[in-house]
């Protein structure tokens, strides 16, 4: 089936009412949910997964990333009038974004943050329909060991990427494969860590309760222990069209953030964070008037919200192709759709195309959806964003709760959010980035298979990793990225680029 | 040594180690060629402890950020009135249950008042979950728990 095919097929998949209804209150939902200050993608997508659940699998699907990509945006609203990135990727939208807001121009910067969104969704989505059947022929030639090196690049990315030490990071990724490893092994079917089997625990922990548990229910406690000095300005929004200045300054930029998202965001760990800050430095570097950034310059809205977007959209590939999440969220995803029935991975783009290709067409209309819905709901976001956080914990504890129920129907799901809460919290309070953990719990289990079955193949040489040319390639890749952490050139920008704001 | 971030982290990685590797001693640990159930727990529990002492080590050389102090309050109520909340789903029904957590959480917040205004506010909204939940959504949680005669 060629590209033409895929996105005809694809058109008719997303087009029908049911698929493009819900398309359209996953965008809604996502985005309402997603400018609540404190919430980011993670909890908004476990808040809002019981809605995906009765739902045919590609509508699912489709909801559920118009709520993923709907929660971004919403994001990214909220960093501009309000100064509080969602997520560390939305943390360079409120340098220039925010200041722009306190000069009376909250309505351009958010009219360019869209803009150029939409600019780099619809070349994302692009890049996924080219690239996506390539890598998926591609991914179907690998072996096990190729995978297994996959992994371990993964979650060396997503160690060197999130902001403190790199010792903190590795130690969080083997937590989170020790986690990962509770319940029966699928190989042996021997129980694992399950307290003398405890039919709760045979079954593996459940990835979106601990997601729940460590970003939802932890961002809470870590909010409600600042309450007082949470402030509660939202800059008003006026004019909304970008004047013809505005378009001239910000054409090039989205369109260089357009281009490293779009690459970046295929990297596995954090290449939405990556693009974001690093369109940021492009930008700072190749304009004329340095000095403004950071002080309103609009290219310091457009360029990032364009890279931070375009990766958005191009993180589904390792997803889609290989199965293996880049990030956080799109680990997440996996849960959530494994919930439904479904084990992403090369084979289903053969097997099951209408859900690949209406799930590519689906996202541009998305897209489009969240151009037409932001630009004139804003004032309604804007009052949203108001609300206190008194008023909103609540309501979000008992979405959580729900959520998780709803799940396994199993109370004892609640229990492990409540408990992941205060563990998340814990972490938090020592600096620790829960990132990585969330990954290795999905990479984990992965890590250990192919493991198991490439020294089956090898009969325990592990030089099998060294003599395959694509796993070390791969290898050589995540060498180099570890190396590049001790330059102490490298090191400054880290240090920099991930300072989070909060 | 003090109590600082790298001291409480290093604990626990080494903690949750070095329980970890203990617990999967006792799992066949297979060879290279045959991994056993037993293999990777104690491979990356090995790999935990370690990082974790790797990590207490540091705390010693450098000095880490202090811990800020903790506002027990919220930390304590939201989490148990979510345990509460597990409890009593299944014998009170969801209206219930969900009026009981959004009061209960919100006595975490400092500014909280119990009045009628909450009391109305959140019977509202649990009516509201109700209908959205298991109405239109048709999640299986019952309306009115096995605690109450409506049951059946």
């Amino acid at each position: 089936m060629d590209i033409f095919d895929g996105l005809l097929l694809g058109l008719s998949t997303a087009t029908t009412l049911s698929n493009f209804a819900y398309c359209f209150l996953g965008v809604f939902l996502g985005t309402a949910v997603g400018v609540l200050p404190g919430l980011g993608p993670i909890a908004t997508i476990s808040m809002l997964l019981p809605f995906t659940f009765g739902l045919p699998v590609d509508t699912a699907l489709i909801m559920l990333a118009g709520i993923f990509y709907g929660s971004q945006y919403g994001g990214s609203t909220t960093a501009i009038l309000m100064n509080l990135p969602g997520e560390a990727s939305s943390v360079v939208t409120t340098l220039d974004g925010h200041a722009m807001a306190k000069q009376g121009k909250a309505g351009r910067a958010l009219a360019a943050a869209a803009i150029g969104s939409f600019f780099a969704g619809t070349v994302g989505t692009l890049f996924i329909a080219v690239a996506g059947p390539l890598l998926a022929s591609m991914a179907l030639t690998f072996g096990p060991a190729e995978y297994f090196s996959l992994i371990v690049l993964g979650l060396v990315t997503s160690m060197v990427l999130t902001s403190g030490s790199l010792l903190t990071a590795l130690g969080m990724a083997l937590f989170g494969m020790m986690l990962g490893m509770v319940g029966t092994d699928v190989n042996s079917g021997f129980a694992r860590y399950t307290l003398g089997g405890s039919p709760n625990l045979l079954d593996g922990l459940d990835f979106v309760v601990i997601a729940t548990g460590i970003f939802g229910l932890g961002d809470v406690l870590a909010n409600l222990q600042n309450e007082h000095t949470r402030s509660a300005g939202v800059a008003p929004v006026s004019r909304l069209f970008p004047t013809r200045e505005d378009w001239r300054r910000m054409t090039a930029p989205i369109m260089r953030g357009t281009g490293i998202g779009v690459l970046l965001g295929i990297l596995p760990g954090a290449g939405v964070l990556l693009a974001s800050f690093a369109s940021y430095a492009l930008e700072k570097k190749v304009s004329r008037h340095p000095e403004q950034f950071g002080k309103g310059a609009i290219e310091g809205v457009a360029a990032p919200e364009a890279a931070n977007n375009a990766a958005a959209q191009t993180c589904f590939i390792p997803m889609l192709t290989l199965g293996l999440p880049g990030t956080a969220t799109m680990a997440l995803m996996i849960g959530a759709l494994v919930v439904q029935g479904i084990q992403p991975g090369p084979e289903m783009l053969t097997q099951q195309p209408t859900l690949f290709w209406g799930l590519v067409v689906s996202m541009w209309i998305g897209n489009l959806l969240l151009l037409l819905l932001n630009l004139p709901l804003v004032g309604m976001w804007a009052k949203l964003i108001s609300v206190p956080y008194r008023f909103l914990f609540p309501l979000i504890c008992v979405f959580m709760a729900i959520g998780v129920y709803s799940i396994n129907n199993n109370v004892f799901d609640v229990y492990m959010m409540a408990l992941f809460g205060v563990l998340g919290f814990f972490f938090r309070k020592v600096g620790a980035e829960p990132a990585p953990l969330i990954l290795a719990l999905i990479l984990g289990p992965m890590a250990e298979e192919y493991l198991r079955r490439t020294l089956l193949i090898s009969h325990g040489d592990a030089t099998v990793f060294f003599t395959s040319p694509v796993s070390l390639g791969i290898l050589v890749v995540t060498v180099l990225l570890l190396l590049s952490i001790l330059s102490p050139n490298f090191r400054k920008v880290r240090k920099e680029g991930l300072q989070e704001a909060d | 040594m003090r109590l600082n971030q790298d001291v409480l982290l290093g604990l626990f990685f080494t903690l949750t180690g070095l329980v970890g590797g203990l617990g999967a001693l006792s799992y066949p640990f297979g060879s290279a060629s045959r991994m056993g159930p037993g293999f990777f727990p104690i491979i990356i529990a090995a790999l935990l402890t370690l990082t974790g002492l790797a990590i207490l080590f540091r705390a010693r050389l450098a000095s880490s950020l202090p811990v800020e102090a903790v506002m027990w309050r919220s930390v304590v109520i939201v989490p148990a009135t979510i345990v509460i909340f597990g409890l009593l789903l299944e014998k009170l029904g969801l209206p219930l249950a969900v009026f009981l957590l959004l009061l209960g959480a919100a006595t975490a917040s400092l500014k909280f008042e119990l009045g009628l205004r909450a009391a109305l506010g959140a019977a509202l909204f649990s009516a509201v979950c109700a209908i959205v939940f298991v109405k239109l959504l048709g999640l299986p949680i019952p309306l009115a728990g096995s605690w109450l005669p409506l049951a059946g």
